[in-house]
């Protein structure tokens, strides 16, 4: 029993050994310190690793794709639908938050917001460079059409916005709700959506724009 | 194109963030936020709006090599390595820093970002912040404009009735101040969706209404 204690101790002390040898325990010391305590995607810690990041501080990076490459990929892999163009776009993402940080001093919207505005304009950029865009078919469609939208992803503070956004998404009529989806989540243009749908281009085009009028006075009302 | 129509913008705004522009007119209105700060702002809120869809899809994990290819890409930083014993200690100063920190902190009212004043070609001027009541606001001096000498920034509410501004005080022109708010104050600025900078006399409008330029007006941020 006390040889097995002593190994006990002496297994502890190797560990401890191990950890100050390892370059990464100060990140990993910040990681620990994080569980339990926010949400990974809460802004206002998302908005200090943004800062830290403008500072020139590569650990603040790899937290900040710790905790948002996962979602990031999901939006990316649903636009280009293939993991290996999703992962291509999101470096590029990565590479582009990491040079453009500090100007997110000066944004008024939500650090993750701006991610995601980032890696879905690259991810458009890339889909209408000439790489013809992937037609969603029927069975697509009626996969979209039972997206909804859950949450909470970011804390309390967000939940509100989940609940309002699905609230309002509900109200739309279902043809403009589809619309929207197709083109926030599949990254499609009019012209496909009027495609994927078989709908002539003029009356999708008012199906979207009306859905977004309907979802502005929603969620303000 | 009118780009002064609210109407109008918040469309652009709309279709560009939903991604259903074509080339040319992603790039357009892309140009129009860099030059049109209201366009970047309804850009912004189209963003945080649909936000939510993006959210409800189920994480993916990135490959393995996704993360060592971002870092090739920035170019190799070197590990500080081996400080050993003297980096222990730091590290264990450091925490406990940091819990002395939060231990001050948690005595503290709870700041929340209130608005970034700023004038459209320069950085920001000031940060204003308020507790979750606005019972009280800071502002802090970042890179404030220069002023003749008989002259002073003061800070307004615009109430959300399109009633006239109401003062929340004068502006410093360096360092931080706090304010507690009347209540009055507080009601209309939990409730208002703008503030607004002045130019004014020293010691601050004499009417009660600003009478010199408007130099800043900027949106009040609230939680979501």
């Amino acid at each position: 029993m006390q040889a097995r204690d002593e190994s006990f101790v002496g297994a502890k002390l190797i560990i401890v050994f191990k950890w100050s040898l390892n370059p990464d325990r100060f990140l990993l010391r910040i990681e620990d310190m994080d569980q339990g305590r926010a949400h990974p995607l809460d802004n206002q810690e998302l908005e200090l690793l943004l800062q830290r990041c403008a500072a020139r501080d590569r650990a603040a990076l790899q937290l900040l794709y710790t905790r948002c490459a996962p979602q990031l990929l999901a939006v990316l892999m649903r636009m280009l639908g293939t993991r290996a163009a999703a992962e291509d776009v999101l470096q590029d993402a990565f590479i582009r938050i990491w040079e453009k940080a500090a100007q997110y001093d000066q944004i008024q919207g939500r650090a993750l917001s701006w991610m995601v505005a980032i890696a879905r304009n690259r991810a458009i950029d890339v889909q209408r460079g000439g790489r013809p865009t992937v037609v969603l078919e029927a069975a697509d469609l009626a996969g979209a059409e039972q997206l909804r939208v859950v949450g909470p992803a970011d804390g309390a503070e967000f939940s509100a916005t989940y609940q309002t956004l699905q609230h309002c998404m509900d109200l739309l009529a279902a043809a403009q709700r589809q619309c929207l989806l197709l083109a926030y989540q599949g990254g499609l243009t009019h012209e496909r959506i009027a495609q994927s749908v078989g709908q002539p281009l003029g009356t999708v085009k008012s199906w979207v724009r009306r859905g977004l009028q309907s979802l502005r006075s929603c969620m303000e009302s | 194109m009118n780009y002064s129509r609210p109407d109008l913008l918040e469309q652009l705004a709309a279709s560009h963030v939903l991604g259903v522009m074509r080339r040319g007119a992603r790039a357009r209105f892309e140009r129009l936020c860099q030059a049109l700060p209201i366009a970047q702002l309804a850009r912004q809120r189209w963003e945080d709006r649909l936000l939510p869809l993006a959210l409800a899809l189920t994480p993916v994990a990135p490959s393995a090599g996704c993360w060592q290819r971002i870092q090739q890409r920035l170019g190799a930083q070197p590990h500080r390595k081996g400080l050993g014993w003297w980096s222990a200690a730091a590290a264990a100063s450091l925490v406990a820093l940091l819990l002395v920190g939060r231990l001050t902190i948690w005595s503290e009212p709870d700041w929340q970002d209130r608005a970034v004043l700023a004038t459209a070609d320069a950085p920001p001027a000031w940060r204003l912040e308020s507790t979750a009541d606005f019972g009280e606001i800071s502002v802090r001096s970042l890179n404030v404009p220069a002023l003749p000498a008989d002259r002073i920034h003061e800070l307004w509410i615009l109430p959300v009735n399109g009633g006239n501004p109401v003062s929340l005080g004068l502006l410093p022109a360096s360092g931080d101040i706090r304010r507690k708010l009347t209540a009055a104050q507080q009601s209309l600025l939990a409730a208002a969706a703008q503030v607004a900078v002045s130019v004014e006399p020293t010691g601050g409008s004499p009417t009660g209404v600003p009478t010199g330029p408007v130099i800043i007006v900027a949106e009040v941020r609230r939680p979501i």
